[in-house]
């Protein structure tokens, strides 16, 4: 009760800060742009292979899920570059305004900062995904047979859940240090890790290759945008989330013991 | 209202506070004077519970800080050092969003936001970005956030640092407001904000109180109340000889730099003045200071012992210690060298 109204709070604040922030209008502007430059792009070599097909007398390929496919991959790699500067401040800028403090002495956990905040960056990335599936659904419903919409929302679905886990690493990151760029640096250099432990699974045969394929977030995320929906991707992505939203608690309580 | 006992903080190797007891009774004023790096903001930040104390504990009404922070913090308002504030939020929004996050519930928020925009003066900015104010606008948007839910126990830490000296006055006579219905805990090195807005105070040096009490009571604690500075003429020893026939004097301390002649031009300038006076020019001209045992006034004895020793008495005037002189006899381990005991019989 009183928990949920300290996280509707921060909350609330976090979303206001987003209209105020000229960051968040040059983030979102480039990713509508270059999201619907790749779509275009994608959209056009589809149908351009599906023609060569045609000629060849080939068997008709499944065009709506292959585009979603490659669409999503791109859309992940795109996010994977945003993300890092969504959650850069979330706690950076907290800490070198000294704002933490108001937090920090407030009857407010730090558990229920840390979900507002995750909460108020995941609703701002939402937002930016939401146009995108007005012009997939458009393009994707003149294919023929239409695409089934729930491989869509599946696919988005996981967009964002990989965008979720990354962001509550990213709070994390940002709860270590004064400084937005560094924190955005340290995310940055988390998200190369998780391509790397991706790259090790796919390459490495054997039962490590295997542990690596499921801790890779993106082995999951290639999963759910191919419409496979897997209880232990669901867990991952749980567990990726709350191990960040763990660590900025513990973070934050740490600091308090240190040195100011 | 707020109670310390035996607090100390530890950071590695250098202690910040040690064994810090003090209390403040519900609704007076507490001043913590101390200079810089005392142990100030450490004791604020305890209260708040923001740090964690070493030792000791502090309640405040009645809760632990260590024990039951969820409740201390729904009791307190705390301004810290710099004032935490949100520079892309409006006066208005920010203070709805503290008083949300202090649990005001939604029917008394617009109320209570109100009231707090009108005792810190900030109704016509309420709508204005915060990154747009003033220093002094900025230290009272910072003030109203601690008293928006309307606290029991404010603490404020230096409250007027940095501010103009008119910002300075407004911001004294707003915390001197909230007396009475609120406790309040402010920190502060600067000795006349003591005297002008706090009702009792506590020094603390390198980490310890050194005293408590009511202005008045550290002033007579200290000094007897009140000292006499003269003026005579004539030889030091002769003075002290004289004056020291008076059981009531406890010391006497000479000011030697003031009596010799500062430049020719004083010099000249007070010939002028004062022909007639044969010491005028000056070299045998003494300054003393007199502190009495107790509260009598023997200003009448001293000038009768003088004059009837045949020295000229150009000057006698009774003093109150000013908190200044508390302040620095409380905090400077050494005292002045030039002071003569009269018990010693030094002359």
């Amino acid at each position: 009760m009183g928990v949920m109204r300290n996280i509707v709070a921060i909350y609330r604040k976090e979303l206001q800060s987003y209209f105020a922030s000229p960051l968040a209008y040059i983030i979102a502007g480039a990713f509508w742009f270059l999201a619907g430059l790749f779509f275009v792009v994608i959209l056009q070599t589809g149908i351009q292979q599906v023609s060569a097909f045609d000629l060849q007398g080939q068997q008709p390929v499944d065009l709506p899920s292959l585009i979603q496919q490659n669409f999503l991959q791109v859309m992940s790699s795109l996010a994977l570059v945003i993300l890092p500067i969504l959650s850069m401040g979330l706690y950076a800028e907290e800490r070198k305004r000294g704002t933490l403090e108001l937090l920090a002495t407030s009857p407010i956990t730090n558990w229920a900062v840390a979900v507002g905040k995750l909460l108020g960056v995941l609703t701002f990335f939402i937002t930016l995904v939401l146009p995108l599936l007005v012009y997939e659904a458009i393009a994707f419903d003149a294919a023929n047979p239409p695409a089934p919409p729930w491989v869509l929302l599946v696919g988005h679905g996981g967009l964002i859940l990989l965008a979720a886990a990354v962001l509550s690493l990213g709070l994390f990151m940002s709860s270590l240090t004064e400084s937005s760029i560094l924190a955005a640096i340290l995310t940055f250099a988390l998200v190369l890790l998780l391509w790397i432990i991706d790259l090790i699974g796919q390459n490495l045969g054997g039962p490590v290759g295997a542990a690596f394929n499921h801790l890779s977030l993106l082995k999951h995320y290639t999963n759910l945008s191919q419409g496979i929906v897997d209880t232990s991707s669901l867990v991952l992505f749980a567990s990726y989330i709350f191990l960040g939203l763990y660590l900025t608690a513990q973070s934050i309580d740490i600091l308090r013991f240190q040195r100011s | 209202m707020i109670e310390v006992e035996h607090l100390s903080k530890v950071y590695g190797s250098t202690t910040a506070i040690q064994d810090l007891s003090f209390r403040v009774e519900p609704g007076e004023i507490l001043g913590l004077l101390g200079p810089n790096g005392a142990g100030k903001t450490t004791t604020m930040r305890i209260l708040s519970g923001y740090l964690p104390a070493t030792s000791g504990t502090a309640r405040i009404a009645g809760y632990e800080v260590h024990e039951d922070p969820m409740a201390v913090r729904q009791r307190i308002g705390y301004l810290p050092e710099t004032p935490p504030l949100y520079p892309d939020m409006t006066v208005e929004g920010f203070l709805n969003f503290v008083a949300r996050l202090k649990g005001v519930g939604p029917g008394d928020r617009p109320k209570q936001v109100t009231s707090a925009l009108d005792r810190c003066n900030l109704l016509e900015k309420r709508h204005v970005l915060i990154r747009k104010l003033s220093k002094g606008f900025r230290q009272r948007v910072g003030i109203a956030q601690a008293i928006v839910h309307d606290p029991p126990a404010i603490i404020l830490d230096e409250p007027t640092v940095g501010l103009d000296p008119l910002q300075i006055i407004e911001v004294r006579n707003l915390i001197k407001s909230l007396a009475g219905s609120h406790t309040v805990i402010l920190s502060t090195h600067i000795l006349p904000e003591v005297s002008m807005t706090c009702s009792r105070v506590a020094i603390i040096n390198q980490g310890h109180v050194v005293t408590t009490g009511t202005l008045e009571e550290l002033m007579v604690q200290l000094t007897g109340g009140n000292s006499y500075e003269l003026e005579v003429a004539g030889s030091a020893a002769v003075v002290q000889q004289q004056l020291q026939q008076l059981p009531e004097i406890q010391r006497i301390e000479f000011s030697p730099s003031k009596t010799a002649p500062h430049s020719p031009n004083q010099t000249i300038a007070r010939e002028q003045m004062e022909p007639a006076s044969p010491v005028a020019a000056g070299s045998s001209r003494l300054k003393l200071r007199i502190i009495p045992h107790s509260e009598v006034d023997i200003a009448p004895e001293i000038a009768a012992t003088l004059v009837n020793a045949g020295l000229r008495l150009y000057e006698l005037r009774r003093v109150r210690a000013s908190l200044e002189d508390v302040f620095l006899e409380l905090t400077t381990e050494e005292r002045a060298p030039d002071v003569i005991e009269t018990a010693g019989g030094a002359a």
